[in-house]
């Protein structure tokens, strides 16, 4: 009884991602790593395209974990809501805070 | 399961004997006693805060007066805030959400009933740890938003922060474990039928602000943490010389900071929300409203922490940001007003001491919120702040508005608490003290404000104009402290010789009126369906439109009671608690003493981990 | 209908509740949506004074880039492994499940072993520490507390092997294992947040 009930939880949490998925997941993520740490070499890239390019690249891994490896994608949207609404919040303020210590990351600094 | 006793009605654990009640109120993980163990606590703390403020007050009723030094009296404003807001208003907000929201959302505990005592243990330890500080001599001075740089060990080499920035963190930790419990107990624990929509309004502000303290916790966690190691480790976050900004604390603690003012504010509009429509006779007027509001009132919470801080310069464009949206705030708690008294128009009354309190509530909530808007504005702010005008202002809305909404809570639930109604000419005898009190000690305060009184003076010369304004505030406070006497006196009679009060003495709409007072240990001898908000009245009373009561359920069998089962008492949050305690207060005396509880708190998490991991086999159902 | 089945449900097993959930998982994702505040404080915290130092040395000084990135490649593959390991843990296959649970702690260890060089490098080559300039104290606190996050993981995972090993863990907790791993996921991605802020970006 107990056990059946186990078997019938564990597929509840599985999601439909298959051992295929995760590794092509992991290959794309090591793709991504590889890219960012090859565009800091880049020589004279403008800083504003180093910065973002970064940015949207980190994003992207970012959100392959969370979709897939930790299966928000599948999951029930009030998961998706309890972590993804902390995670906007957070953003938002590091945003303000950078804004009120006039520390942006676009523009170059003075030394 | 072996770890889940079965409930047997009519047996006693072993509690006959004096050790026995005592072993088990420690060792307990019932949402209800650990909701008695909060309220209790708290209105203790509620005292001691109390004192604090009473003996400012006698200091400051005379210009030049010598009771207590500038010292002194440093920590005594530090210390009574820092009690009435971590010790007081939020222990006294958590020991409703322990005992009422399993009971209103029809569930038999909370979700985590374990972490739950975890939670209780921890925040005993925090509070006591905190206080611990009179002992010796070393209360904390820096103000309870305690800036840095201020509390470096540059300006601050005693111990006195210290004990401020360990108990914080402490409390701290026991707030974020609830917030997480009461989160999933409020998503996930709620009776078949109970749609969001159909969740009582108490639960509803109780659900925002577990989420305000799980995401507004972490930033003063930060905070604390960069104090700590600067204190302790000599990083460098606070020391403008290296340069630091002295802004880094203050835009970190009110990012916790604003959202902990609602976190003081909505479980008390919760209440109010509560017991204004059960003395009405009438829902409450436009209660999706009432929730929408909530939500945006604590989504809007984490843009507006910047409008502490216009005093500071931080320019128009962030200025003007923040003063908007502090504006903007003000119309969703305005639209709450409203719903209030559309609630009570058309009403058939009933004044009980509850709903008194919860007009208290009301009219002093406004007035606090109308000079509240003021500050909003950064020009009207220079002239107010760190003046006696913002004190009046905060106590308006924590002590008229926090204060005020859960006495009405005492008065509204403690006959489903301790079964027995509290005695209804007291209750009024307190409400009105306690009303002309706290308005003769704080409206003043105003005026003492406006002709330029700052706050956090230990004394003033004879010749400032100050005078009259502050004695009539000394007396407004002995005033409320009188009103407490009566409050105390009621509870001493109720325990002795009160009123039986029955399943529903108030003739209430929500969940947990239908069941015994006090509840049984298992709340619902069978989970409720939820059809409503207002189930409850609408089983015992039709809807109003010729709509016919509901049937009465079939009465519950035995074996029904029988097969209830409910999880068993655990010392391991008390020992882990303690341990935590013995790790954190390390800090201060030596690293070994951090390195051994830190070991222990490790393995104490271990075993109370293993607790529920894999009971005895073959015990199962 | 679902209601009633996730009641029926509810019955058996105390962790599911109402909405078919579990309380453990939804507990987990809750704090990790608070752990986001967290490590955004700090995070915020280390931009906000990025730059600001009044001496050296900087970030630019010290970075040692391919060991961070090899960390960083590290933390991935640990994810890789923990997934793994979930859906050996999802067919009863216990031994591979604990096997990969354990090649990924040891891999977390790794990522530490390599933090631990990485700061003693900072202290002894470059005399870069706590207390000495803005960056340090906000370099080591952000990245320390995400270290000790991991090492936390570590344990928590070699707390599982032993229990694979005793005979004490299989498919039926597999929940257990689950909230693990997504605590090391969690972990994995602030480190993605912080490789790419803190050291890549100039």
């Amino acid at each position: 009884m107990a056990d059946q009930h186990a078997v019938a939880a564990t597929h509840e949490g599985g999601g439909h991602a298959t051992v295929r998925t995760y590794v092509n997941v992991a290959i794309v993520l090591a793709i991504i790593t590889a890219v960012e740490v090859a565009t800091l070499y880049v020589p004279g890239i403008p800083n504003f395209l180093l910065v973002s390019s970064l940015l949207v690249m980190s994003a992207i891994k970012f959100f392959l974990v969370v979709g897939f490896f930790m299966h928000l994608r599948y999951d029930h949207p009030i998961l998706r809501a309890l972590f993804v609404g902390p995670l906007i919040i957070a953003i938002a303020i590091i945003i303000a805070v950078m804004a009120l210590f006039s520390a942006f990351l676009l523009l170059p600094r003075p030394h | 399961m072996a770890t889940q006793a079965a409930f047997m009605p009519g047996s006693k654990v072993a509690t006959e004997t004096f050790w026995g009640t005592v072993w088990s109120w420690l060792t307990t993980v019932d949402h209800k006693r650990i909701g008695i163990l909060y309220g209790t606590s708290a209105f203790i703390f509620f005292l001691v805060g109390g004192i604090e403020a009473l003996i400012m007050r006698v200091q400051l009723a005379r210009p030049d007066n010598t009771l207590v030094s500038a010292e002194r009296f440093n920590e005594l404003f530090t210390m009574h805030g820092t009690t009435m807001i971590f010790l007081a208003v939020m222990p006294l907000s958590a020991a409703f959400f322990n005992y009422m929201i399993p009971l209103m959302i029809g569930a038999r505990d909370v979700a985590f009933p374990r972490l739950n005592a975890l939670s209780y243990w921890i925040f005993l330890s925090g509070a006591l740890f905190l206080n611990s500080s009179w002992l010796f001599g070393l209360a904390p001075d820096g103000g309870w938003f305690g800036y840095a740089n201020l509390t470096t060990s540059q300006f601050s080499p005693r111990h006195t922060i210290d004990f401020w920035m360990l108990g914080l963190q402490i409390l701290g930790v026991s707030s974020m474990l609830a917030g997480f419990n009461f989160l999933v107990t409020i998503i996930n624990m709620r009776a078949p039928g109970m749609t969001l929509m159909r969740m009582p309004v108490f639960v509803w502000m109780s659900f925002v602000t577990q989420f305000l303290l799980v995401l507004a916790f972490p930033a003063i966690t930060v905070a604390l943490i960069l104090l700590m190691f600067d204190r302790f480790f000599g990083t460098l976050f606070y020391a403008p010389a290296a340069g630091a900004d002295p802004l880094l604390w203050q835009h970190l603690f009110w990012i916790f900071g604003h959202p902990e003012v609602y976190i003081l504010i909505l479980p008390a509009m919760g209440i109010v929300s509560e017991v204004l429509p059960t003395f009405a006779r009438k829902p409450l007027f436009g209660a999706p409203v009432v929730i929408y509001s909530g939500i945006t009132i604590g989504f809007f919470g984490f843009g507006v922490w910047s409008h502490h801080m216009f005093s500071v310069g931080m320019g128009p464009v962030a200025d003007s940001a923040f003063s908007i949206a502090t504006m903007l705030i003000a119309v969703p708690t305005g639209v709450k007003i409203l719903n209030w008294i559309g609630t009570l128009w058309g009403g058939s009354i009933r004044f009980r001491t509850p709903l008194y309190f919860a007009l208290g509530f009301i009219a002093m909530f406004t007035m606090g919120g109308l000079s509240g808007v003021m500050h909003a504005s950064p020009p009207v702010d220079l002239q107010q702040t760190d003046s006696y005008f913002v004190v009046a202002h905060f106590h308006y809305v924590l002590f008229g508005g926090s204060i005020f909404g859960l006495f009405g809570g005492i008065y509204y639930w403690w006959p489903k608490i301790n079964g027995k109604l509290l005695d209804e000419r007291l209750g009024l005898w307190h409400f009105w003290l306690m009303m002309i009190g706290f308005n003769v000690t704080f409206f003043p305060q105003h005026y003492l404000g406006l002709i330029g009184m700052p706050r956090r003076i230990y004394t003033y010369a004879p010749d400032l104009g100050w005078n009259f304004w502050n004695m009539i505030s000394t007396i407004g406070a002995f005033l409320i402290a009188v009103s407490l006497l009566f409050f105390i006196a009621n509870v001493w009679r109720t325990m002795r010789s009160g009123k039986i009060a029955g399943n529903d003495p108030w003739d209430a709409r929500t969940l947990e009126w239908a069941i015994p007072s006090p509840p049984p240990v298992y709340n619902f001898a069978r989970v409720p369906h939820v059809h409503d908000r207002d189930d409850f009245w609408l089983e015992k009373h039709g809807d109003g439109h010729g709509g016919a009561p509901r049937p009465k359920p079939t009465p519950v069998t035995a074996a029904e009671i029988a097969s209830i089962h409910m999880p068993s008492p655990s010392f391991w949050p008390l020992l882990l608690a303690l341990a935590m305690a013995v790790m954190i207060s390390g800090l201060m005396i030596s690293m070994y003493q951090v390195i051994v509880g830190g070991l222990l708190t490790l393995y104490l998490m271990y075993k109370f981990a293993m607790e529920l991991h894999r009971p005895a086999e073959g015990h199962g159902h | 209908m679902a209601d009633h089945a996730a009641a029926v449900h509810a019955v058996h097993d105390p962790n599911i509740g109402n909405t078919g959930l579990d309380n453990r998982k939804m507990g987990m994702w809750a704090f990790l949506g608070s752990d986001c505040m967290f490590f955004g404080s700090l995070i915020g915290t280390y931009l906000a004074y990025k730059g600001k130092s009044l001496s050296g040395p900087g970030p630019h000084d010290v970075f040692d880039i391919p060991l961070t990135s090899y960390s960083a490649a590290l933390l991935l593959a640990s994810s890789l492994t923990m997934v793994l390991a979930l859906a050996n843990l999802q067919q009863n296959r216990v031994k591979s499940a604990a096997r990969w649970l354990l090649v990924t702690a040891l891999l977390g260890l790794h990522f530490v072993l390599n933090q631990v060089y990485e700061f003693t490098t900072f202290v002894l080559h470059h005399d870069l520490k706590l207390s000495t300039n803005l960056f340090g104290s906000s370099f080591f606190v952000l990245t320390g507390f995400h270290g000790a996050h991991v090492t936390g993981g570590v344990i928590w995972l070699l707390i599982l092997v032993g229990l694979a090993w005793r005979r004490q863990l299989d498919a039926r907790d597999y929940t257990k294992v689950e909230i693990a791993g997504l605590y090391w996921h969690f972990v994995d991605i602030v480190w993605i947040a912080i490789f790419t802020v803190i050291y890549l970006i100039p």
